[in-house]
C-alpha cells in the first residue's frame, strides 16, 4: 500500500472515530484494568455472558424451524432432530449450552460470595446477579415445554398446578400463564412468548445494569494479595484476561458438544399425551426443591414449594445488608462461609436421596427404559410426516394403526378382535390358539364363533369325551403352521380316526391330497395360515371354503393386495402370545 | 485490530505480549467460528432440500370431461396430500386450475390459476373472452398465449388425464415465476 493511501485509510478511520467513538470505546473495554492481574476466577462472569450469547444464537436459529402450538410443537421439534441439517447439534448445544450457563452463572454468584464481591459497596451487583440467575432459570423453566413432549408436558402440568397454588393471585397466574382454563395451543404459544421475548429483554437491561454497577465499583482482588501486590500486577484486560475467558469458554463450549455427541443430540420424549400414566419428574435444577416438597404433606406442601424457598431466597438477596464487615478473607467470615457449606451440602443431600431413590426404583427405571424406546419409535414415525391433528398422531403413521383401521372399517362390523365377540360373524382374538379351536367344536354357534352369523345350517357341537375333543382341536391346530403341535395328540386323532368316527368328514376336507376339493363346510387344510386367511378375506365364497354357504362378502378387487395380506397378517397375529409362543 | 489500539503496555517483554495477543485473537476468531457455521448451514438446509411437495400424482378435481363446454372454462380446485415440513397433510387444497375445451371433441387442457408474471391469481374476463391476471393486466387467449402485459410467458400447463369414467384428474405443480421458460420450482 502507498503511503497516500495509507494516510487515505488512516483519515476514513478518524472520520469514523470521530463519528461513532467505536474504536475508542473498544479500546477502553480492552484495556479496562484487572485489579492484581489476570485470574481464572474472573473468567466465570464473562463466560457465562459468552453462553448466553451461544444461546442467543442456536435459539434464533431454533426459531426459524420451530413452530410453537400445541398441535405443531412436538412436530417441528422432531423435524429439527431428525431431518434438518445440524439440527441435533444446534438444538443440543441450545439445551446443554443452558445447564452449563445455569452451572456457570451459579458458580459464579458462589465466586462472588467466597471472594466477599456482595460487600459495600456492591450490592446493587449482587442483587442484579441473583436476578439474572433467576431470569435464566426462567429461560429453562419455559424452554423446557416447548418440545411438548412427555417430560416438558408432565413438567410444566405440575410448576404450574403449584403456581396455582399461590395464595389469592394463583390461579389468575396459572389461567394467564397457560392461556385458558386448561393445557392448549395457547399454552405452548404463551411459554414461548415468554421465552423468546420477555426474558430475553429482561436479561439483556439485567445484563446491561451489571456490567454498568460492575464498571462503577469493580469486584475487589481476592483476598490473599496484598495492597501493595494488587497494584503492581494490575494489567489490561486484553490480551492476559481474555484469553483465560475464551480458554474457559472452549472448555465449557467443549464439554456441551462431548453431551451432545454421547446423548445423541438433546433429548426428545414421545409426544404429549394427556391421557398417559406419565411418572413426571422435575427438571435438574428443581429436584432439590421437589425431593424438599416430599416432607411437606397436604395443607404443609406451600412450605416446601414456596416458604422454605421464599426465606433462603430472602436472606441470600439481603446477604450485603445482613453482613457489613469490611472483611474479605473467607476465614474471618465463619457465619457466611458455614451458611453457605450448609446451604450446599443440604441442597446435594436432597438431591443424592432423589437420585438414589429413583435408581433404585425397579418400576420407574423399566418405564423410563420404555420412555426411551417410545421416543426413539415416535421419532421414526414422524420422518414420514405428522397428521395437522397434532405430534400424539403421530402413532397413526404406525402400519399396525394403518391395519387396525382398516379392519375397523372392513371387518369390524361383523367381527371383534377383542375378545367380546362380532356382531355377525367370528371373533377374531386368539383365533389361531387351542382354545378358540376346541371352543369352537364344543360349541361352534356360541357368541364367540359362528352364532352371530345365524345360518340356518351351521355346524352342530362335536360330541366326544375331552380327550377326543382335545386331540381333534390339536390336528385343527396343527393346521396353522403353529411350532408347538403336540404330535401325539395329533397321532393319537389320527389313529383313533377321530376326524371321520365324529363326522366332520362329512362337511369338511383337512388332508393335503385333498386341498382342492369343497364340501359343504370349509376345507381345513391349512387353516389359520396367512395365505389361507388371504383366500378367506378374496373369496369366502369360493367352492373349497364356504361355498354359497358364505354369508361375508369377498374382498378381492375392493381392497389391494397389499391391504387382504395385512388384514390377513394382522388377524393370524391376533393371539396371546404366551400361549402360542414356545 | 486490538494491537493497534494497545498504548500502555506494562513492564514485560513485547515479544512474548505479542505472542499472547495473536493466540488470543486466533482463538477468539476460532470460537466464533466453530459456533458460526454449523449454524449458518442449518439456516441453509432448504437450499439442500424441498420442505414442500405433493400432488405430483394426477388427482381428481371432481369434474367430469363433459362438463367442459368448448369456449368456457371452469375452474376447480386440486386437492390431495401434501407434505409440508413435519406435517402430513391427507387432504389439503393444493390450488387451482382453469379447465378449457376450446372446440368440440378437443381434448380438456388445465392451466395453473399462478400467474407466471409474479403469482397471483388468474381470472376470466368474461366479456374480453381473455384470460386475465389483475394484479399486472397480464391478458391470455383460451389456449393460454399471453396477449398483452408483462408475462414473460403463457399459463402454465398442467398434464391432464382422463380416467376410464371421464373424470379428470390434474397433475397439480408450481413453476418459477418471472422467468420466460416454464420450470418445475
Amino acid at each position: 500500500m502507498s503511503t497516500q493511501a495509507h494516510s487515505k485509510v488512516r483519515q476514513l478511520k478518524a472520520w469514523l472515530e470521530d463519528r461513532t467513538g467505536l474504536f475508542g470505546s473498544l479500546a477502553a473495554l480492552m484495556n479496562e484494568p484487572m485489579p492484581g492481574g489476570a485470574n481464572v476466577w474472573r473468567a466465570l462472569g464473562t463466560v457465562a455472558l459468552l453462553l448466553v450469547g451461544v444461546e442467543f444464537f442456536t435459539g434464533a436459529l431454533l426459531a426459524f424451524y420451530y413452530a410453537p402450538s400445541a398441535a405443531t410443537a412436538w412436530a417441528s421439534t422432531a423435524f429439527i432432530e431428525d431431518q434438518i441439517w445440524f439440527g441435533s447439534l444446534v438444538r443440543g448445544v441450545h439445551s446443554f449450552g443452558s445447564v452449563a450457563l445455569i452451572i456457570v452463572a451459579g458458580l459464579h454468584l458462589l465466586q462472588m460470595a467466597l471472594f466477599g464481591a456482595y460487600k459495600k459497596p456492591r450490592e446493587a451487583t449482587w442483587v442484579v446477579g441473583l436476578f439474572i440467575l433467576l431470569v435464566l432459570l426462567g429461560f429453562a423453566l419455559s424452554g423446557y415445554g416447548l418440545p411438548w413432549d412427555q417430560s416438558g408436558f408432565w413438567a410444566k402440568l405440575v410448576e404450574t398446578s403449584i403456581l396455582s397454588t399461590t395464595p389469592s393471585v394463583g390461579p389468575v397466574l396459572e389461567r394467564i400463564l397457560q392461556g385458558g382454563s386448561q393445557y392448549g395451543n395457547y399454552t405452548v404459544v404463551h411459554f414461548y412468548a415468554v421465552h423468546v421475548f420477555v426474558l430475553p429483554a429482561l436479561l439483556v437491561i439485567l445484563l446491561k445494569l451489571q456490567i454498568h454497577f460492575n464498571r462503577r465499583h469493580p469486584a475487589p482482588a481476592p483476598w490473599w494479595m496484598d495492597k501493595s501486590v494488587v497494584a503492581a500486577r494490575t494489567e489490561p484486560y486484553f490480551p492476559g484476561q481474555a484469553l483465560r475467558d475464551l480458554l474457559l469458554f472452549a472448555l465449557a463450549l467443549a464439554i456441551v458438544v462431548a453431551f451432545v455427541v454421547i446423548k445423541h443430540g438433546a433429548p426428545l420424549e414421545p409426544p404429549a399425551d394427556p391421557a398417559s400414566n406419565y411418572v413426571a419428574r422435575p427438571e435438574w435444577y428443581a429436584i432439590p426443591l421437589y425431593q424438599l416438597r416430599m416432607y411437606f404433606e397436604g395443607p404443609l406442601e406451600i412450605v416446601a414449594t414456596m416458604i422454605i424457598p421464599g426465606i433462603v431466597g430472602a436472606v441470600v438477596v439481603a446477604l450485603p445488608l445482613l453482613d457489613r464487615s469490611p472483611e474479605l478473607s473467607p476465614a474471618r467470615r465463619p457465619v457466611v462461609m458455614l451458611g453457605m457449606a450448609l446451604g450446599l451440602v443440604f441442597t446435594a443431600a436432597l438431591a443424592v436421596v432423589f437420585v438414589r431413590k429413583d435408581a433404585q426404583d425397579e418400576a420407574y427405571q423399566k418405564a423410563r427404559k420404555q420412555v426411551a424406546a417410545e421416543g426413539l419409535r415416535a421419532r421414526a414415525l414422524a420422518k414420514t410426516g405428522v397428521l395437522p391433528t397434532g405430534g400424539i398422531d403421530v402413532y397413526k403413521n404406525d402400519p399396525q394403526f394403518v391395519v387396525m383401521s382398516l379392519f375397523k372399517e372392513k371387518c369390524g362390523n361383523c367381527h371383534g378382535l377383542d375378545g367380546q365377540g362380532g356382531d355377525e360373524g367370528p371373533e377374531f382374538f386368539d383365533y389361531n390358539s387351542r382354545a378358540w379351536i376346541l371352543g369352537f367344536l364344543k360349541d361352534p354357534q356360541g357368541p364367540m364363533y359362528m352364532g352371530p352369523a345365524k345360518k340356518t345350517k351351521g355346524m352342530k357341537p362335536v360330541q366326544g369325551t375331552e380327550e377326543e375333543l382335545a386331540a381333534l382341536a390339536e390336528t385343527v391346530y396343527a393346521q396353522t403352521g403353529a411350532t408347538d403341535v403336540k404330535a401325539d395328540l395329533v397321532k393319537k386323532a389320527k389313529d383313533a380316526g377321530l376326524f371321520s368316527d365324529k363326522d366332520c368328514d362329512s362337511c369338511h376336507y383337512i388332508d393335503e391330497d385333498d386341498k382342492d376339493l369343497g364340501n359343504t363346510g370349509p376345507n381345513l387344510f391349512q387353516r389359520g395360515t396367512i395365505d389361507y386367511v388371504v383366500r378367506v378375506i378374496e373369496a369366502p365364497d369360493h367352492e373349497v371354503l364356504y361355498g354359497e354357504k358364505a354369508k361375508m362378502p369377498g374382498f378381492k378387487g375392493k381392497l389391494t393386495p397389499e391391504q387382504i395380506r395385512s388384514l390377513a397378517e394382522f388377524i393370524v397375529g391376533l393371539k396371546v402370545v404366551s400361549k402360542t409362543s414356545p | 485490530m486490538f494491537t493497534s489500539m494497545h498504548h500502555d503496555a506494562p513492564e514485560r517483554p513485547d515479544e512474548r505480549r505479542g505472542f499472547m495477543r495473536m493466540v488470543t485473537g486466533w482463538l477468539g476468531a476460532a470460537l466464533g467460528a466453530i459456533v458460526t457455521l454449523p449454524g449458518l448451514a442449518f439456516l441453509a438446509h432448504p437450499v439442500r432440500k424441498d420442505t414442500v411437495s405433493g400432488g405430483k400424482e394426477p388427482l381428481d378435481v371432481q369434474a367430469m370431461g363433459v362438463q367442459v363446454k368448448p369456449g368456457v372454462p371452469v375452474m376447480v380446485e386440486v386437492r390431495g396430500e401434501l407434505k409440508d415440513a413435519w406435517m402430513r397433510s391427507p387432504d389439503v387444497k393444493l390450488g387451482a386450475c382453469w379447465l378449457v375445451r376450446e372446440k368440440d371433441h378437443d381434448p380438456v387442457k388445465a392451466f395453473s390459476t399462478v400467474c407466471p408474471h409474479l403469482g397471483c391469481g388468474i381470472e376470466w374476463a368474461e366479456k374480453k373472452h381473455q384470460f386475465l391476471c389483475a394484479c399486472h393486466n397480464s391478458y391470455f387467449d383460451l389456449q393460454g398465449k399471453v396477449i398483452e402485459g408483462p408475462s414473460p410467458r403463457g399459463m402454465d400447463e398442467l398434464d391432464v388425464k382422463l380416467s376410464p369414467e371421464g373424470r379428470l384428474k390434474v397433475a397439480y405443480r408450481r413453476f418459477r415465476l418471472g422467468s420466460p421458460k416454464k420450470e418445475e420450482a
